[in-house]
């Protein structure tokens, strides 16, 4: 175990962390507005796969990683609308919606990439490439932990700030809370409360579909059926045990995003310990993190409750 | 001027029509994916049914594939329908499928009946404790029980993946591993019904936990405190019954014949533990329970249906070049859509006086 404090392996473990930390904070930071505003949508984990799926399609087919990046955010715009027609306009039960719409991304996906790759090799791409902030990357030590990363993980990052802005601090976000907490009151007062819940569920998997192809393109350079392996769940438990506050959602996608980047670390050094006991690491923490947090005080008052008008 | 409003009881003909559209809806929408492919639809189709229930051969290997599909379906109805969201079936049917390779190697050596009396009993507990688990999550720990089955299912592959691949229960070929068990006894292979045939025991089992499940449902006290979970815990509450006793039963009853489903496969087909022709059949579960109208009855409708077009795909895979996985697709599909029936079957149109 002594290897896997020097100096050079803890930042490589801390610079993987903000990394593989980039998909998740994507759909966790989406999906806590969505939630917010009263939408349980459980089709994160499908949603995410969708938008790993169609950037990896785009960017083997057409070679563009710009395009894939936007075939990604359409194919979770897609989702999104499918899941707030099934829980704002039929109010379908939001779990089973969303239970529904995992086994959907699922089956969709294993077809459309056998179909994509039968009878030839699976075709592989280049995916981004670091983009070193000037000045900032020469930091020591913080300079390649924080600063050499993908674009897109500044964006990533950026969202949290952004996200509470818009949530404590403007009118939209005040009344996007409301929504999670007595949609009534904002009916009274004359807003469409399902075109608010649209909007806030399309939020939620536009940026969850962004995580799926960051998945694809910032870390892998191929399609592997059910690649996002739980991820989209661990976004949920992130806004579970971060009490519905984007702050804490940030803090507890970083403790996942650090033990899988531990586990893949230990893999290279060789630890004798299995390990599976690490890839298992970020499940199990999730487990214990909600056996944790047994007080939901920030949950929303109506979160998961279809809105009728009495 | 018509206008929808909730019906007050659920209409049996207006419910079935609604469930045939969606089937119909669910296969049209698939047959478009076919022709995305660039595959011929009918003849993709027709391939998918005839090896699924074209000959006495098809339809026995139909009900081979539809059994793990009918238990893990069962599993989910009887979760479901308490409004406890197990979506723990795949990992309680690995946990049945290694608690019973447990009892075959504990077992070893006894007669067969006995020893098949052993393996159903050691897998039956190990899927049971398995959904407990989640059940005492979430009645001790208010840990959601939709969570805590996810990444127990994981965490249970992981396990799974470490005993097969370096762990005590590794095969060891001459010079590598395969990731897999050694082969299990003979005596400890599920019999089969028909000679000439893979139809095993196993499909016997499933019939018999879905009749169970009728008679647990309808029947008993426990049923009843199921179905009054589902419809209002509150009353339940007052009514002076342990409602986390019995959510803690439920998972445990749910996980216990989510097991039945992996020792089946594991000792009538794989006679070997691995992991690959177990993966998904958890989840497809989920599927053929909703599709099943969460009964009993519609469950093994369900699972015999998919489980006839799981075992016709490899067919029409060959007969048209589309993909296998077709399938998993077609049953996404049909799901989504019998979930927005079953919100339409829910209303009706009337006729109103307009008042100006």
């Amino acid at each position: 175990m002594g290897e896997l404090f020097q100096e050079a392996i803890l930042v490589s473990i801390l610079a993987a962390t903000v990394r593989i930390m980039t998909p998740l904070l994507f759909a966790a930071i989406g999906e806590l507005v969505t939630q917010r505003a009263g939408i349980w949508n459980m089709g994160v984990e499908g949603t995410m796969l969708m938008g790993a799926f169609v950037a990896y399609i785009v960017v083997t087919a057409a070679d563009s990683l710009v395009g894939a990046v936007l075939a990604a955010l359409l194919a979770g715009a897609l989702m999104g609308l499918l899941v707030a027609f099934m829980t704002v306009t039929l109010r379908v039960d939001h779990f089973v919606t969303g239970l529904g719409l995992n086994l959907l991304a699922s089956g969709l996906t294993l077809f459309w990439f056998r179909s994509y790759i039968a009878g030839r090799p699976q075709p592989t791409f280049d995916g981004f490439e670091n983009v070193a902030l000037p000045g900032l990357s020469d930091i020591p030590y913080l300079g390649e932990i924080l600063f050499t990363q993908r674009g897109l993980t500044y964006f990533a990052v950026l969202a949290v700030p952004l996200v509470w802005y818009f949530l404590y601090r403007t009118k939209y976000g005040l009344e996007v809370r409301c929504l999670g907490e007595n949609p009534k009151a904002l009916d009274v007062k004359g807003v469409n409360v399902a075109a608010r819940q649209y909007c806030a569920v399309v939020f939620g998997s536009v940026m969850t579909g962004l995580g799926g192809g960051f998945l694809m393109l910032g870390f892998s350079d191929r399609f592997l059926a059910e690649v996002t392996a739980g991820r989209g769940w661990l976004a949920i438990v992130a806004i579970i045990a971060g009490n519905w506050m984007p702050k804490g959602v940030l803090l507890a996608v970083l403790v996942f995003a650090f033990l899988e980047a531990l586990a893949t670390h230990v893999q290279v050094i060789g630890v004798a310990v299995p390990h599976q006991v690490f890839l298992a690491l970020p499940y199990l923490a999730s487990i214990l993190l909600m056996m944790g947090f047994k007080v939901r005080a920030g949950q929303p008052a109506a979160l998961g409750v279809p809105y009728r008008r009495a | 001027m018509i206008k929808v409003e909730p019906r007050l009881e659920t209409n049996w003909a207006w419910t079935t029509g609604a469930f045939t559209v969606a089937v119909v809806a669910g296969f049209a929408v698939s047959g478009l994916l076919v022709a995305t492919s660039g595959a011929d639809v009918f003849k993709a189709f027709s391939a998918l049914f005839q090896g699924a229930f074209g000959s006495f051969k098809a339809i026995t290997a139909s009900l081979v594939k539809a059994t793990p599909l009918i238990l893990t379906g069962l599993a989910t109805v009887v979760a479901f329908r308490a409004q406890i969201w197990n979506i723990g079936q795949e990992g309680q049917l690995y946990a049945g499928a290694m608690a019973a390779y447990l009892g075959s190697l504990i077992l070893a050596g006894l007669p067969s009946v006995i020893l098949i009396g052993g393996i159903v009993i050691f897998g039956v507990v190990g899927g049971a404790l398995l959904g407990a688990l989640a059940g005492v999550l979430k009645t001790r720990f208010r840990v959601s029980e939709i969570i805590s089955t996810v990444m127990l299912n994981y965490l249970v592959v992981y396990l799974l993946s470490y005993l097969l691949a370096g762990g005590p229960w590794t095969e060891i070929g001459e010079t590598v591993s395969y990731h897999q068990s050694a082969p299990v006894p003979e005596a400890a292979h599920l019999p089969l019904l028909m000679a000439g045939s893979k139809l095993h025991i196993g499909f016997l089992f499933a019939i018999v936990v879905a009749v169970a499940c009728t008679i647990l449902l309808e029947k008993t006290p426990l049923g009843f405190e199921i179905r009054a979970l589902g419809f209002n815990p509150t009353a339940l509450r007052s009514r002076g019954t342990d409602v986390s006793r019995t959510i803690v039963l439920v998972m445990a009853i749910s996980g216990g014949i989510a097991a039945v489903a992996g020792l089946s496969e594991l000792f009538g087909v794989g006679h070997r533990l691995r992991g690959d022709y177990l993966f998904g059949l958890g989840y497809t579960g989920i599927i053929i329970g909703m599709i099943g109208g969460l009964r009993p009855g519609g469950t093994v409708l369900a699972g015999l249906f998919f489980g006839g077009l799981e075992s016709g795909a490899l067919y029409m895979k060959i007969l048209s070049g589309v993909p296998s996985a077709l399938v998993p697709a077609i049953e996404g599909i049909i799901l989504l859509f019998v979930l927005m029936a079953g919100v339409i079957s829910r209303f009706r149109l009337v006729r109103v006086q307009n008042n100006g």
